[in-house]
């Protein structure tokens, strides 16, 4: 196990572009990170950079301190989950779980404790004498991210996107196991994936890029609570967080003329800056009685289930909000009510305070 | 109705895809076919489309029988899973390839094929190869071939389901707006997310192992679902079944704790029961309610679920906004009588009882 | 430094491979004092040139006449080609997308019994093609060779054109059913336009075997129909003439490396790219 710095990192392929912009990371011993961000985002390139599959065009790479930009792959000792499971397909599970053991030169009784343990782990005990040829996907996927466990000297574990290919069903499980046995053998963990579900699951912390960049670094909580651009808080969450202009009166901020943010979170900011404000879909509700509220219209309602995402037009903007399913509302006109210190302010697009 | 199917059946190397199944689909509204992998949804599609031949059964549009024409005679279009377009052929072209096969005037093709870019928002791109495209846009050209032809039946099988989140997410919007745009066809969407199920449907049906459990509103589906395993499908997180007895007006689960049964459970007879209640509708309680141990908690953008062992079977609760839960914690969970599910103890586990039925 | 390497390479390698064509080129040019007169390279300086060698080949003194054995080789070739990539196509597209079956006989079966025409040494074929031959009174005739020809491209065509249907997505013929299209007029024009790679590759291995084949044209046709290869190896006498064998030797090879250039240019041209695959 060891920390991974990534020292001034960035690359580019050839072009102009740079598919990762310099950057410098430290990834902590023991921890699990994800990053998260759409197709094309750099997010691959930067894993890649980790487990040697890519020279990076500027900076190094520094596993547990030392410096591998120019090591390869299989000496540095890394522990890597793909897209598409990789088995061998003539081995039983034991043996694919063996196999880097055997590599290694272990005796017969140390590896079959070891990989008795890992099946244990893993929840594979019952098919370690099955053919892998005839496993389900998922099946296979827990086996590659065992034979990356087996070894217990392994500097960091890599995965990327490992449940793409996994039935929708099935993935459940597999996060589960995944989740479990990251969090008994405490390895550097890095996790790339599309899908803020296994992210904000698995991660202590959460890288979300965008075109080549870090965006937000932080805990699945900050993400949600404090995303720091527009583009954070409308990728985390489902629907994204709303933006709405808000206007300033008397050093309130008011949106449709109904304050919402006191004057004393406005310091600091130019009184001529223009100032957003971001409301999550889960912190508007409609008020009740005579309480004091935004006018808005209902436009539509989308039913999921549980919740109801209702769109609803304050003044010139579209708001979404999330209704419990029991909740009745009228058609038409409403009042709504909105958590004033869950509201977030951005200028320029950055959040402030 | 104008699509009917009687008792299809189906079957592959001796596994039976599609097991006697019978539905009928009115012309001008969408529905959504909800069920797992393998549930025999594709099977189903293909069997319309005229892709894979049925053992036995009928299927009708309009009082004429179309299950022995070949695929190219039908009016049938489909979008896949798999970004299919003609690699071949650029944008505008891919698109316009079933009108020119249909030999319409090329002054209406130009017409009809530029209306519908501008509807999946691809104008500017009329010249591009597919494999020059996002997969999201690929995707959209697929629709746009299908769309553009106004074919009587138009298939969707998981067409989002290869996307990344956040553009499935917004996709799902667009082809909200595309597919009821579609007035006079018939309009089939497999998935298998329940949300989008609700959220894109007039109507669901609900298949598993080549059968259909359950047909209906999005509403009457989510609010009555015929059993258990219907339950199961179409609450994500997956409802919670917990096994125990109603006695003398009281929910009993064994090792002793009770809850006062509220008026929709009361005239049930005294009995067994699984009892099912939705994920929203559990909140974590102080010391009191049923004790559980915390197996795992997810996070999903705006919302965390926390699995739940308790000596009665496996909850999942549902918190609104993300929290940090400790696997292995002690927990005590709290359900809202007036929300529980009354199902029967044996067999499919038959729908007794729902929340606000039955009350007199 | 490491692209200074790469050029050396490449410079290095490309002189191993021009240099016997160099060698055959001023060959063609000398006569037989030039030729024995040990190596040299230019003309006028190193040696007299002569067109002696390439007159040969057109009916001069001690030489064959080669337009005609060249005709024929391109027919054939050309014929042989075409037949098999035709079958092979249509034949592997049904192969690659309808299971066929017969008894315990399955499309890999088929698959198989065709590449098994390959594993039989061609010595072991010769006897039997030449009595199928003589029976139908085809021997030194261009259909009787063309016939041959075909039986043994028509296994690699297949072989290669399944391995390609098999790699293009069948759910595009379907789209092109479901757009109103009957099958064939699916594979017409969808996957025909899309397969255009394997055709490119398959075509070559058949016309690169079908012009370089000695051994059938040489046990197959006498004196009617006599190939390039077969007319080139009559040159030899007891003297070796050098320069008209140079002269033959690049004008045999000149078709090969004109198809070299041509592919080469379409793979740049980026012309496949973008199809499947």
């Amino acid at each position: 196990m060891a920390s991974i710095h990534l020292d001034q990192i960035g690359h580019s392929y050839g072009t102009a572009v740079y598919a990762l912009e310099k950057t410098d990371m430290h990834f902590e011993d023991g921890k699990t990170y994800a990053l998260l961000g759409p197709s094309g985002c750099g997010k691959t390139t930067m894993l890649n950079i980790i487990s040697g599959l890519l020279t990076p065009s500027d900076g190094r790479v520094l596993l547990g301190g030392t410096d591998v930009t120019r090591t390869r792959t299989a000496e540095r000792n890394i522990a890597q989950v793909f897209q598409f499971p990789v088995v061998y397909q003539s081995k039983t599970v034991f043996e694919n779980l063996a196999f880097p053991l055997h590599c290694r030169g272990w005796d017969r009784s140390r590896i079959a404790t070891r990989v008795a343990e890992i099946a244990d782990l893993l929840g594979l005990t019952s098919r370690l004498s099955q053919s892998a040829r005839r496993l389900t996907a998922d099946e296979k996927q827990l086996i590659s991210l065992g034979r990356g466990l087996v070894r217990n000297d392994v500097a960091a574990l890599l995965m990327d996107e490992p449940l793409t290919v996994i039935d929708p069903h099935m993935k459940f499980d597999l996060r589960r196991r995944i989740k479990q046995a990251n969090d008994q053998t405490r390895h550097t963990v890095v996790y790339v994936t599309h899908d803020q579900n296994e992210a904000m699951t698995f991660a202590d912390e959460v890288l979300v890029m965008s075109a080549g960049r870090v965006v937000q670094r932080g805990t699945p909580q900050q993400l949600f609570e404090a995303p720091r651009n527009l583009y954070v808080g409308n990728f985390i969450g489902s629907p994204g967080m709303n933006f709405v202009r808000a206007e300033r009166l008397d050093g309130d901020l008011r949106l449709d003329g109904v304050p919402l943010v006191g004057a004393d979170r406005c310091r600091g900011i130019a009184p001529d800056a223009e100032i957003v404000l971001g409301i999550r879909p889960e912190h508007i509700a409609f008020a009740q009685g005579e309480e004091l509220g935004v006018p808005a219209s209902i436009v539509s309602a989308q039913d999921h289930g549980s919740l109801l995402v209702v769109d609803v037009a304050v003044g010139s903007d579209r708001l979404r909000m999330k209704v419990r399913r029991d909740v009745s509302f009228p058609a038409g006109q409403a009042r709504l009510r909105v958590s004033s210190d869950q509201v977030r302010l951005y200028v320029d697009g950055v959040l402030v305070n | 109705m104008s699509l009917i199917l009687d008792t299809l059946h189906l079957s592959h190397n001796g596994e039976a895809h599609l097991d006697g199944l019978s539905a009928s689909f009115a012309r001008g509204s969408l529905t959504t076919v909800l069920g797992r992998t393998l549930a025999g949804k594709t099977t189903l599609m293909r069997a319309i489309a005229g892709l894979q031949r049925i053992d036995s059964g009928t299927m009708e549009r309009d009082g004429q029988a179309f299950g022995t024409l070949p695929a190219w005679q039908r009016d049938v279009a489909m979008v896949y899973q798999q970004f299919i377009n003609y690699p071949h052929l650029n944008v505008f072209d891919n698109i316009a390839f079933p009108l020119r096969k249909r030999r319409l005037p090329e002054v209406d093709v130009r017409q009809r094929v530029e209306s519908v870019l501008s509807m999946v928002g691809l104008s500017n791109f009329a010249g591009r190869k597919p494999s020059a495209l996002s997969g999201g846009q690929q995707q959209r050209v697929a629709l746009a071939r299908a769309l553009v032809r106004k074919a009587d039946i138009l298939l969707l099988d998981e067409p989002l389901v290869n996307l990344d989140y956040k553009l499935r997410e917004q996709l799902r919007e667009e082809f909200r707006g595309l597919l009821t745009s579609q007035s006079d066809g018939t309009v089939i969407y497999n998935t298998t997310e329940p949300a989008e199920a609700m959220m894109l449907g007039d109507r669901i049906i609900v298949m598993h192992q080549g059968r259909i459990l359950q047909t209906g509103t999005p509403a009457e589906v989510f609010e009555r679902p015929a059993n258990t395993l219907v339950a199961g499908i179409v609450n994500d997180p997956p409802m919670t079944i917990l096994s125990g007895r109603l006695d003398h007006g009281r929910i009993v689960f064994d090792g002793g704790v009770e809850l006062a049964a509220s008026a929709h459970l009361k005239n049930l007879p005294h009995g067994l029961y699984r009892f099912g209640i939705r994920a929203t509708e559990i909140e974590p309680s102080e010391g009191r309610g049923i004790p559980g141990r915390v197996t795992f908690s997810e996070v999903s953008g705006s919302e965390t679920f926390v699995h739940v062992e308790t000596p009665f079977g496996e909850a999942v609760m549902q918190l609104e906004g993300v929290h940090q839960v400790t696997d292995g914690s002690q927990i005590g969970l709290s359900l809202a009588p007036e929300r529980l599910f009354a199902f029967a103890a044996d067999g499919e586990g038959a729908l007794l009882r729902a929340p606000g039925q039955g009350e007199n | 430094m490491l692209s200074t390497l790469k050029y050396i390479a490449v410079v290095l390698w490309s002189a191993f491979v021009v240099a016997p064509l160099l060698w055959a080129l001023t060959t063609s040019f000398k006569t037989a004092n030039g030729v024995t007169g040990g190596p040299t390279y230019l003309p006028y300086i190193g040696f007299e040139p002569s067109l002696d060698g390439w007159r040969s080949l057109f009916g001069g003194a001690g030489g064959i006449d080669i337009v005609r054995p060249y005709m024929d080789s391109l027919i054939v070739t050309s014929s042989a080609s075409l037949i098999s990539i035709v079958l092979g196509t249509l034949a592997a597209y049904g192969l690659s997308r309808f299971e066929y079956r017969a008894g315990f006989v399955k499309n890999t079966d088929i698959i198989f019994f065709f590449i098994s025409q390959r594993i039989m040494p061609p010595i072991v074929l010769a006897i039997p093609f030449f009595l199928m031959l003589q029976f139908l009174g085809l021997l030194d005739t261009k259909i009787g060779l063309i016939l041959v020809y075909v039986a043994l491209l028509l296994p690699i065509a297949v072989w290669i054109m399944v391995d390609f249907f098999d790699g293009v997505p069948r759910q595009i013929d379907e789209m092109a059913m479901l757009d109103g299209c009957t099958p064939f007029e699916a594979f017409w024009r969808i996957v025909l336009p899309n397969s255009m790679p394997g055709i490119l590759v398959a075509s070559m291995f058949c016309v690169i075997f079908g012009w370089n084949d000695f051994f059938f044209a040489f046990t197959l046709t006498f004196t009617d129909t006599q190939l390039l290869p077969v007319a080139v190896v009559s040159l030899n006498s007891s003297v070796t003439p050098w320069w008209s064998l140079s002269a033959s030797a690049l004008v045999s090879v000149a078709p090969l490396i004109l198809i070299a250039i041509f592919v080469e240019r379409l793979l740049s041209r980026g012309t496949l790219a973008g199809a499947i695959r």
